[in-house]
């Protein structure tokens, strides 16, 4: 028979029962819109964790002296920091870095006593590598890089402190804060003097309450050291820190050096992105299986009506495979408008999303702190793929109602009509 | 080779089984030529339609064979059965049962499009044969546009269209006033002499007995008389 025949047909018939039929493509496409924002959601959340984590401080990757990170240990530092940074600078792929000490210490006020992490930094660096200097909410950033050697005292005794360690201490801007913490090698007690040159918030508490940054040779001197605890790499692109075929991982990891990327520095944050495209996936088929199963008893309720009629046309001489394309040609039909309905809502749904964004301020996921909010990202090939697998799935979920129409006796068919 | 048309042999058809078991027919062996305009009657379940539905390779015997232009249908596959109704058998039956979707002249064309035959051939058919049954000018029309006479002469212009050796109607007059049942019963009686096409009908109409030049009675499921008349 014509296949022309048996599309006029299934078309016709899809809109036999106009409300029934609506619903049915209502269904399927609130599914996919669904599928499609959470999709696009995902992928915003993906990459918005991804840049909160790096962007505001980690960096896309680390260097640290080989055993510093298991023992935690502020006698473990990377010495040789002139050949390091020269190789940084001739290196391409690293669009910028920022030499720190850590250590934890001790600051306290005039009127109480917090302990915190102290960073030395290097200024300039650090400010086109992190957020810190945009992230000033009160005062000043570092002035600039404060020579080792310089006399300028007011300089090289700036403190930057979170708002909610400044609320801690009940201090303001120029307040004092002595500062103790102690040396390398020896352990011996390092106190400093230091005046509270700028507040920041960087919307993470953990962050604003527990973080204090020093001028990087102050942080040295205070411990004593000559070289560095860490150093933060940005790379010109985030996603080349999956890249382990980079000449970088390899130069960079080495009997003294350890360079890891933030997958590997926060796996916390890697296992919660893994679960999330499980999660994705586990979502997706229970949308399909619901899918599925309300289309096949739409699909049914459709034969039942009908069963009659299918009697008339086997009796008539059509072939039972003839009549099994038409009833998946009518779920390739309604499928086919359900996936315009889907699309087009889902898309709308989550531009609007990608422009406006979903605010989540304030949630913490994985030790990450939310603190802009979720633009979705819309990728046209994953909506097409989701799309055509919703379309796939429609014509496949039809087949079980179609071999049940081919299978009818037509005596049994007109006997067993509505 | 038979010269006959249909040929059943200890036709039976039974349903359910043990306590439930119904004899819906038994050991109906009847043989019709080819012309014949033939009326099974018999009261309510006497088992008419059963006959008419294996005779049409619409259900399978339980026991028994159907042998239809030489060939036997009881052992065709489902593909086989729609392809030998398509090309042998016509079918009216008493609730019309036009395809809802489709006009007047889709439903008459429908068949011809099974078969596989070139438009224009279609075409002119549909129209040769919606003049024959007085419906010119109504072929655009959906059935539930048509009157229930209307519509049981479209069944008749789709069960003939095709020109099958065999034209199978179930009561086809019992939803039509008398007037329009008449008036169709003449119309096939004309088609039967001029393209000498066979009838069986299942029936209780004396209109139709009156027509018939043969008569099957049944009772429950047996055949009890089978009347040849010359007219």
């Amino acid at each position: 028979m014509s296949m022309n025949l048996v599309g006029r047909l299934a078309k016709r018939n899809i809109f036999r029962n106009t409300r029934r039929t609506l619903l049915t493509i209502c269904l399927v496409a609130c599914g996919l819109a669904a599928l499609l924002f959470t999709d696009a959601f995902v992928r915003g959340m993906t990459t918005s964790m991804i840049k909160i984590s790096t962007e505001t401080f980690l960096g896309d990757a680390q260097i640290h002296q080989q055993g510093f990170r298991e023992a935690n240990d502020i006698d473990i530092y990377i010495k040789d920091t002139k050949a390091l940074f020269s190789q940084l600078d001739d290196n391409s792929t690293i669009k910028a870095y920022s030499p720190r000490t850590l250590s934890g210490g001790m600051l306290a006020s005039s009127e109480n006593v917090a302990a915190a992490l102290i960073y030395g930094i290097d200024a300039d660096k650090e400010a086109e590598l992190s957020k810190l200097k945009k992230a000033m909410k009160r005062g000043r950033y570092l002035s600039g890089n404060a020579d080792e050697n310089s006399s300028n005292k007011r300089i090289s005794n700036e403190i930057l402190i979170g708002d909610d360690l400044a609320e801690l201490l009940e201090v303001d801007l120029g307040d004092r804060i002595v500062v103790t913490l102690s040396q390398a090698h020896e352990g011996d007690l390092s106190q400093e003097l230091f005046r509270v040159s700028g507040i920041f918030h960087f919307n993470d508490r953990q962050m604003d309450k527990n973080m204090a940054f020093v001028h990087l040779t102050q942080g040295k001197s205070m411990l004593g050291i000559k070289g560095v605890h860490e150093v933060a790499l940005r790379l010109q692109h985030t996603e080349q820190a999956d890249d382990k075929s980079l000449g970088l991982w390899k130069t960079l990891n080495n009997t003294n050096l350890e360079t890891l990327n933030w997958r590997e520095l926060i796996p916390q944050l890697s296992s919660m992105l893994n679960m999330s495209s499980y999660s994705t996936l586990i979502a997706s088929i229970i949308m399909f299986v619901l899918v599925a199963l309300g289309l096949i008893n739409s699909m049914f309720m459709s034969i039942y009506e009908r069963h009659n009629e299918f009697g008339i046309l086997l009796a008539i001489g059509t072939r039972p495979k003839q009549l099994f394309w038409q009833i998946l040609l009518e779920g390739f039909f309604i499928g086919v408008l359900s996936l315009l309905v889907g699309l087009i809502l889902g898309t709308l749904l989550s531009y609007w999303k990608s422009i406006s964004g979903i605010d989540y301020s304030g949630t913490e996921m994985s030790g990450i702190s939310l603190n802009e909010p979720i633009y979705l990202i819309i990728d046209y090939l994953a909506f097409a793929k989701i799309s055509l697998s919703v379309l796939v799935i429609t014509v496949l979920s039809c087949i079980y109602p179609a071999i049940h129409a081919a299978r009818l006796q037509p005596s049994f068919a007109m006997r067993k009509a509505l | 080779m038979s010269s006959a048309v249909i040929e059943t042999k200890k036709l039976c058809r039974h349903f359910g089984e043990d306590e439930t078991l119904v004899k819906a027919l038994e050991d109906a062996s009847i043989t019709i030529e080819k012309g014949e305009f033939t009326a099974i009657i018999g009261p309510s379940g006497s088992g008419k339609s059963t006959l008419l539905q294996l005779i049409g390779g619409l259900d399978k015997p339980t026991y028994g064979k159907v042998i239809l232009d030489n060939k036997n249908i009881s052992h065709m596959n489902g593909t086989e059965l729609s392809d030998f109704r398509r090309d042998h058998i016509g079918f009216i039956f008493q609730a019309y049962n036009l395809i809802p979707v489709l006009s007047a002249e889709e439903n008459i064309e429908y068949i011809m499009l099974l078969q596989g035959l070139p438009a224009a051939e279609r075409k002119q058919r549909v129209q040769t044969i919606l003049n024959a049954v007085g419906l010119e000018g109504k072929g655009n029309r959906l059935p539930a546009q048509l009157s229930g006479g209307q519509q049981q002469r479209v069944a008749v212009a789709r069960a003939m269209v095709s020109k099958p050796s065999l034209i199978l109607a179930d009561e086809p007059t019992a939803n039509l006033d008398s007037h329009t049942g008449a008036a169709l019963l003449d119309m096939m009686k004309e088609l039967n002499e001029k393209e000498n096409m066979t009838f069986i009908f299942s029936t209780h109409d004396p209109k139709i007995m009156e027509r018939a030049r043969r008569i099957i009675r049944l009772e429950d499921g047996r055949i009890v008389d089978d009347e040849r008349r010359d007219r």
